[in-house]
């Protein structure tokens, strides 16, 4: 039963999505409700549980790090005190002050405005740094699949700036305009709907597998 | 290029020059970061311009706005993180002044609840205030609902019943602009501007369902992905990254911090190649001397 | 089977019911049709699909060889874990940074769980940070249960996956910070991933890790691809769970599946044909509204 009731539940959802794909939009509401949203809401609420269970883990890995002073505590000290920092007024209703919710002007706002919304740009501006380190390290011409790979890479980031195409265009006026019709609206373009194509039917069959009971290795099987 | 042009390049090739080679002598990435970091704070100090070509994916999505009747009802979406506002947000702001200047009426909306509700409220109204658009009339932020799929697929039925209220709680139906926008009949043309694969819902569900035209911006990152969404007339239009963001504020004459960035751009890009180039001779000159020495 | 079977009565029995409600649905505003019809392409292609998958794990039961190219990442596995094992040091997985509706969090739990049979068996430390808590629920069931089967329950230990960040580039943080202060020897990434990609492989190769990725996102191919070991590519990674385990029945999936590709090649072969000699419309409009 620990498995065949969550199989169940899985084909059920599954089929229940796949028929309503298929029925016309007027015949896939009961009472005005539309079955579809309805069913995808559900998925929503029921995210909405297990966050409990993420705040569950992630205080009790951090208190016992802290609590027996393992290597670097100092952080999850740091870590604990974020997260009550920015839960506590936000969950607090806004009625009782305009500091407490998630509105405009609250705590809340404030620090994701001015700490998390800084440390997110932070983080993805480190992606031009590793992109570089990445290049000079990985970027040997080995072999002449990886030279061509080369060469493309060099020519695309040529074309995708403005110094690099004034390069481009005095070599050949047409320059910029073959790279976009031959490499990105062909070469690339092909690949990526190749492995688009290929990852949908795998996908599509995994999907299929999960439904029928087949595949059950993520619950452990 | 005036003199001090010329300096200004000739100290960024000498800069480069020392990082590159201190990073080969030691092997240590760090020189590699100083560099990265060098180009892109130095053009942010020296005012360096350069001339920015326009992309058939840009002139596409351009001109399918341009083409629109005045008057039209266009939505403009934020779907897009904090983390990635260089890129996005110059692209959000030329399409408004865009939007604006051409008198259209603007549905703004986010499927991300972190940071899009009020980037979208912040960006619109700033650009907004400048045409002398008012709220309610000329423009709406609807904000951010959660479960985008549903809120996609919903809007087809009924605006209104996903979203009741505006971003700041105003019931829709006392919102003047929206009398005649109850689903996305009502909606001529939809800007997806996002970094994240919400770009595929918009084309699968709203353009091959819904038949809106969907013109999109996205990182330079997603953009090689979504060529082929051009290549078979499902986008209307794409601006990659923040190259492409130029390319838009160049259309609509209104150069922002894209177009200033696209300096910084250029020389990480040229100092990358640069490095590939030289780390390839030097592999080649390593592996020449290593046959050698064993006969080969 | 008999599963199956139950399963589909008990569907149609349920969706017939509400479809029965659901007849009392205003009849002005239906065009008369109860099914979309403009959907039966999609339709038709999905019962194609079903069919092939299920005939060949049909065969695959009955004993069928089916032959399997080799998937090197995917060979590397154990390796990788083994490397660890005589290192002393932990195996870091991420099974993506999705939701579990998405497949390909799935396909990376089901990696997660022969990985962590290997862990168990040589009791090396284990460690799945994950960025949602739905995947905590499902990746602690897919762990433990795999050291139960290993008969190393006693090494389970709840923490071994963990929740630690619902942002993006918190997670990234966060998972970096685990690779540069614990220094797992071998780092395995199997899931769907964005602009973090990078940002973890680049760090596990500065750390010195093993490390194997694999993910249907086609942008981040190119970032693993340059910072790690071995990468699986697009369905390569729904192919894992059947390639490692060697189960007739996830086996016979795979095969249905090359045989759909070949369906699909076929048609845009025939599609360019017809459309060069400027014949293709009929051809095109099966393929419409999909």
């Amino acid at each position: 039963m620990r498995t065949t009731l969550p199989v169940i539940i899985a084909f059920l959802s599954g089929f229940a999505m796949i028929f309503l794909f298929f029925l016309s939009p007027e015949y896939s509401s009961i009472n005005g409700v539309e079955l579809e949203p309805e069913i995808l809401s559900w998925v929503t609420i029921v995210g909405g549980f297990t966050l409990l269970l993420g705040v569950v883990s992630i205080v009790r890995v951090n208190y016992t790090a802290v609590k027996r002073r393992k290597e670097g505590w100092g952080y999850k000290v740091a870590t604990l005190v974020s997260i009550f920092a920015m839960a506590v007024p936000a969950i607090i209703p806004s009625s009782m002050s305009s500091l407490f919710g998630t509105g405009p002007g609250s705590i809340y706002d404030w620090l994701f405005n001015n700490l998390d919304a800084p440390m997110m740009s932070t983080m993805f501006a480190m992606l031009a740094f590793y992109i570089a380190s990445a290049a000079f390290r990985a970027f040997r011409a080995r072999t002449a699949e990886a030279t061509l790979l080369l060469i493309t890479a060099v020519i695309v980031m040529l074309w995708r700036i403005p110094m690099g195409e004034i390069v481009l265009s005095g070599i050949h006026e047409n320059i910029p305009n073959l790279i976009n019709t031959y490499i990105m609206n062909g070469a690339n373009m092909a690949v990526q709907r190749g492995i688009i194509i290929g990852a949908a039917l795998g996908a599509a069959a995994m999907a299929l597998r999960i439904m029928l009971g087949i595949e059950r290795t993520y619950m452990g099987k | 290029m005036s003199a001090g042009m010329i300096i200004a390049y000739i100290l960024i090739i000498i800069a480069g020059g020392i990082l590159l080679y201190m990073a080969f002598r030691t092997g240590d990435r760090r020189y590699i970061y100083f560099a990265v970091a060098f180009y892109v704070v130095f053009p942010v100090l020296v005012h360096l311009p350069l001339p920015t070509s326009i992309s058939p994916e840009a002139r596409q999505l351009y001109d399918a706005v341009d083409g629109l009747p005045d008057s039209s009802t266009v939505m403009l979406t934020f779907d897009y993180y904090p983390s990635t506002l260089a890129e996005t947000e110059p692209m959000s702001r030329a399409a408004l002044h865009h939007l604006f200047k051409k008198d259209c009426r603007v549905l703004t909306m986010t499927t991300i609840p972190l940071g899009g509700p009020s980037i979208a409220e912040r960006v619109t109204r700033e650009v907004a205030e400048k045409y002398g658009k008012v709220y309610g009339k000329d423009f709406v932020n609807l904000g951010y609902k959660a479960n985008y799929v549903a809120v996609l697929k919903g809007m087809g039925s009924s605006i209104e019943t996903i979203y009741p209220t505006d971003n700041s709680g105003t019931p829709l139906s006392e919102i003047p602009m929206m009398k005649d926008i109850k689903n996305y009949e009502g909606i001529d043309f939809i800007i997806a501007v996002a970094d994240n694969a919400i770009i595929d819902y918009w084309i699968s569900i709203v353009n091959s369902q819904y038949g809106v035209p969907v013109g999109t911006g996205v990182t330079a990152v997603m953009a090689p992905r979504y060529f082929a969404y051009i290549g078979a007339g499902q986008m209307t239009g794409m601006l990659g990254g923040m190259k492409g963001a130029a390319e838009y504020e160049l259309l609509v004459n209104e150069a922002g911090t894209a177009t200033k960035g696209m300096t910084a751009q250029s020389l990480v890009h040229l100092f990358i190649i640069v490095s590939v180039a030289v780390g390839n001779v030097i592999h080649f000159m390593e592996r020449r001397g290593r046959r050698r020495r064993i006969g080969v | 089977m008999r599963l199956t079977i139950t399963a589909i009565v008990t569907a149609l029995v349920i969706l017939t019911a509400v479809f029965a409600f659901a007849q009392d649905a205003p009849a002005e505003t239906s065009d008369g049709n109860i099914f979309r019809v403009d959907r039966i392409n999609a339709l038709v292609f999905m019962l194609i699909f079903s069919i092939v998958i299920l005939t060949y794990t049909r065969w695959a039961r009955q004993g069928k060889e089916l032959f399997l190219r080799k998937i090197s990442g995917l060979d590397q596995l154990e390796e990788a874990v083994g490397r660890a094992t005589e290192m002393g040091r932990p195996v870091l997985f991420i099974p993506g940074i999705n939701e579990i509706d998405e497949i390909e969090t799935l396909a990376g739990l089901s990696i997660l769980g022969r990985v962590a049979r290997v862990t168990a068996r040589y009791d090396t430390p284990l460690l799945v940070p994950v960025r949602y808590p739905m995947v905590l629920a499902a990746g602690q069931e897919v762990v433990e249960q795999a050291y139960i089967e290993e008969g190393r329950p006693d090494a389970y230990n709840k923490d071994i996956v963990r929740y630690v960040a619902g942002e993006q580039f918190a997670f990234t943080a966060t998972v970096n910070g685990m690779m540069v202060r614990q220094r797992p020897a071998t780092n395995i990434y199997m899931g769907a991933f964005y602009a973090e990609s990078l940002l973890l492989a680049e760090t596990g190769n500065a750390a010195g890790s093993i490390q194997i990725a694999g993910t249907a996102q086609p942008a981040q191919l190119p970032f693993f691809i340059a910072a790690c070991d071995y990468t699986l590519m697009g369905e390569e990674l729904y192919a894992a769970s059947a390639y490692l385990s060697r189960e007739p029945l996830l086996l016979g999936g795979l095969k249905g599946q090359d045989w759909m590709k070949v369906l699909i090649i076929a048609a845009i072969a025939l599609g360019i044909a017809l459309s060069t000699f400027n014949s293709g419309e009929w051809f095109l409009a099966l393929f419409r509204n999909v």
